[in-house]
């Protein structure tokens, strides 16, 4: 009996049909198990300002890399498949180039299109803190510039993760000052100096910057927040014996500028994403 | 396709109707008479190596003209989508609620690209644009090249399973929660690999392009890719298409021999056609290589319903 062409492509189509669904049943399995596999490790990518919690994060995310490009002093990267399915979603190492709100405006969550990092809180903020700063003052001076109003509140909007200290190393805790540039030679990474004249609010490198510090505060100085984020607390011991230490505030933006700065060796700050804390 | 089969062929040419017939000269000698083009091919690499360029060029130079890479770019602050990466989203969204945060740019860069790849052909998208296919391109020249020496046999296969692979694709995400295909979708890899700097997930690249040289011809193009998938459903209505004039064809089916998707040019075949114009459908993805080869100028890119307008 001879088969027609239909019959041969039908069954042609069954059989070769079978095996992609197999395979899609394939990369299933696979997928959910490297899922597993992720949870913890996803948990150590610090993801760019504004971004929704991790579980919507993944999905939302289509690995187009447009907020690395906007980044102005390239603090945004792309992970590496070393990093499962967080392969090509965007991360911020703060110990290479943390970010310092270079851009003023929250520039990668604005240029998000599918809300991975999302702007409307930050939006929302500009617009509330303009609004009660037009109330505070009715009649502005020259100065007034509704920018700086709204990107200060942006900024402080922010919640990547919070700065953790570990006071064994810290140079303050242990009454140590520090002399000379924070990082070792060679090292690419920039930053914005937080008390900058008007035509310095260019981002300049780290080891421009020279500090002479009887106790070292580079955290708390150079935090692009200010105090409502990290300060220097003093802390008197049983001995009568005061001591100084850097003190994270419920102000953390987790942007990682004093990470970058932290002088001693190893690292005496880390960021840790509120997932973990 | 399977309706129009349905259709009763016309009954094939006669011997003196065929084009070499009416010159006079044998078919072998008509063949020969006709240059060797490569003007279509020229063209489309120039477009689609232009256009990685300017994405790798705006994010090396910061010129700013075409931002992000293929998964989704910014092309003169105007927004483009994926389209599979936006279907994908939108699935999953519509199951966890996050659908209402879509961000109004996600939804004009969908509806742009849907418009324009509508305007364009579908998928025109994969032979001028894609670098996958440009890599498989010539990659399906070297497996074409051992199969002629017989060093390898060819293994094909029922071309309908992209459909299942479409669909398959779109509920592992859904069910997973995760854009399954992006971890694993050759053109988002090789335009980030582009516009960032390679990684070791280019192996899979490398795996993928041994497996269509040493096995299957095209195996990723044809018979998986959700992306020419979603491409070839806009492409199916899409006006910009090739148009096939049964009296000017020799029946050589020179162009069958280049086709990246033969079966499209089902109509070439002696006594298949059944109506006197054909026009290649969904699958076909407008790359030029049958309109390059043809003797008789039999096949042409052409704008469906344009010439009853003018």
């Amino acid at each position: 009996m001879k088969k027609s062409d239909s019959e041969i492509d039908r069954r042609q189509f069954l059989k070769n049909g079978a095996f992609a669904v197999a395979a899609i049943g394939a990369v299933g399995v696979g997928v959910n198990y490297l899922k597993k596999l992720n949870e913890e490790n996803a948990l150590t990518l610090l993801r760019p300002p504004g971004a929704i919690h991790e579980d919507e994060f993944i999905y939302a995310c289509i690995k187009c890399g447009l907020c690395v490009q906007i980044c102005p002093i390239e603090a945004v990267k792309l992970a590496g498949i070393s990093d499962g399915l967080s392969y090509g979603t965007p991360y911020i190492d703060p110990l290479a180039q943390a970010c310092d709100f270079s851009c003023d405006a929250m520039q990668c969550v604005e240029t998000c299109p599918t809300a991975a990092l999302d702007f409307i809180p930050f939006k929302k903020a500009g617009e509330d803190a303009l609004t009660e700063y037009q109330k505070a003052n009715p009649n502005p001076g020259p100065d007034y510039n509704p920018f700086i109003v709204q990107s200060q509140s942006m900024k402080a909007t922010t919640k990547m993760g919070i700065a953790v200290i570990d006071h064994k190393t810290c140079l303050a805790r242990n009454g140590k000052g520090f002399k000379g540039s924070p990082r070792e030679d060679g090292f690419k990474g920039v930053y914005r100096s937080p008390n900058p004249k008007r035509e310095e609010r260019k981002a300049s490198p780290v080891n421009d910057h020279i500090f002479d510090r009887e106790l070292c505060d580079l955290c708390v100085t150079e935090c692009p927040i200010g105090e409502t984020a990290i300060i220097m607390e003093e802390k008197i011991r049983g001995n009568g014996e005061s001591i100084w230490r850097p003190m994270v505030l419920d102000g953390c933006t987790g942007c990682g500028v004093c990470v970058m700065v932290c002088p001693s060796t190893p690292n005496s700050i880390i960021i840790e994403k509120l997932e973990m804390v | 396709m399977i309706n129009l089969k349905k259709l009763t062929p016309i009954p094939a040419k006669r011997r003196e109707e065929m084009p070499n017939s009416k010159l006079g000269i044998t078919f072998k000698e008509w063949k020969a008479s006709k240059p060797n083009k490569h003007k279509w091919r020229n063209i489309r690499w120039g477009v689609l190596l232009f256009f990685n360029f300017l994405f790798w060029a705006s994010f090396a130079f910061d010129i700013g003209v075409l931002e992000g890479s293929l998964s989704g770019s910014r092309f003169l602050g105007i927004y483009l989508m994926d389209p599979f990466n936006a279907l994908q989203e939108i699935f999953i969204g519509s199951r966890t609620g996050y659908f209402t945060m879509l961000t109004m740019n996600f939804f004009i860069g969908f509806f742009i690209i849907l418009m324009f790849y509508f305007l364009l052909g579908g998928r025109s998208f994969c032979s001028w644009l894609c670098p996958y296919h440009f890599l498989a391109e010539n990659a399906e020249k070297l497996h074409n090249y051992f199969v002629k020496k017989r060093k390898i046999k060819e293994h094909t296969y029922n071309i309908g399973i992209k459909y299942i692979f479409w669909v398959g694709f779109l509920l592992l995400a859904v069910l997973t929660k995760n854009l399954v295909f992006e971890n694993i979708n050759p053109v988002g890899i090789i335009s980030r690999a582009i516009i960032y700097g390679p990684g070791l997930i280019l192996l899979w690249i490398v795996v993928l392009l041994l497996f269509e040289i040493v096995y299957s011809k095209r195996f990723w193009c044809r018979y998986v890719c959700p992306i020419g998938v979603t491409y070839s459903f806009i492409g199916k209505l899409s006006p910009t298409t090739i148009k096939f004039d049964l009296s000017k064809c020799g029946h050589c089916r020179d162009c069958q021999d280049v086709c990246l998707v033969p079966h499209e040019l089902w109509f070439v075949k002696r006594g298949e056609a059944t109506k006197e114009i054909h026009f290649a459908g969904a699958d076909c993805t407008r790359c030029g290589l049958c309109v390059d080869v043809c003797y008789g100028d039999a096949l042409s890119y052409s704008i469906r319903g344009f010439d009853k307008i003018t």
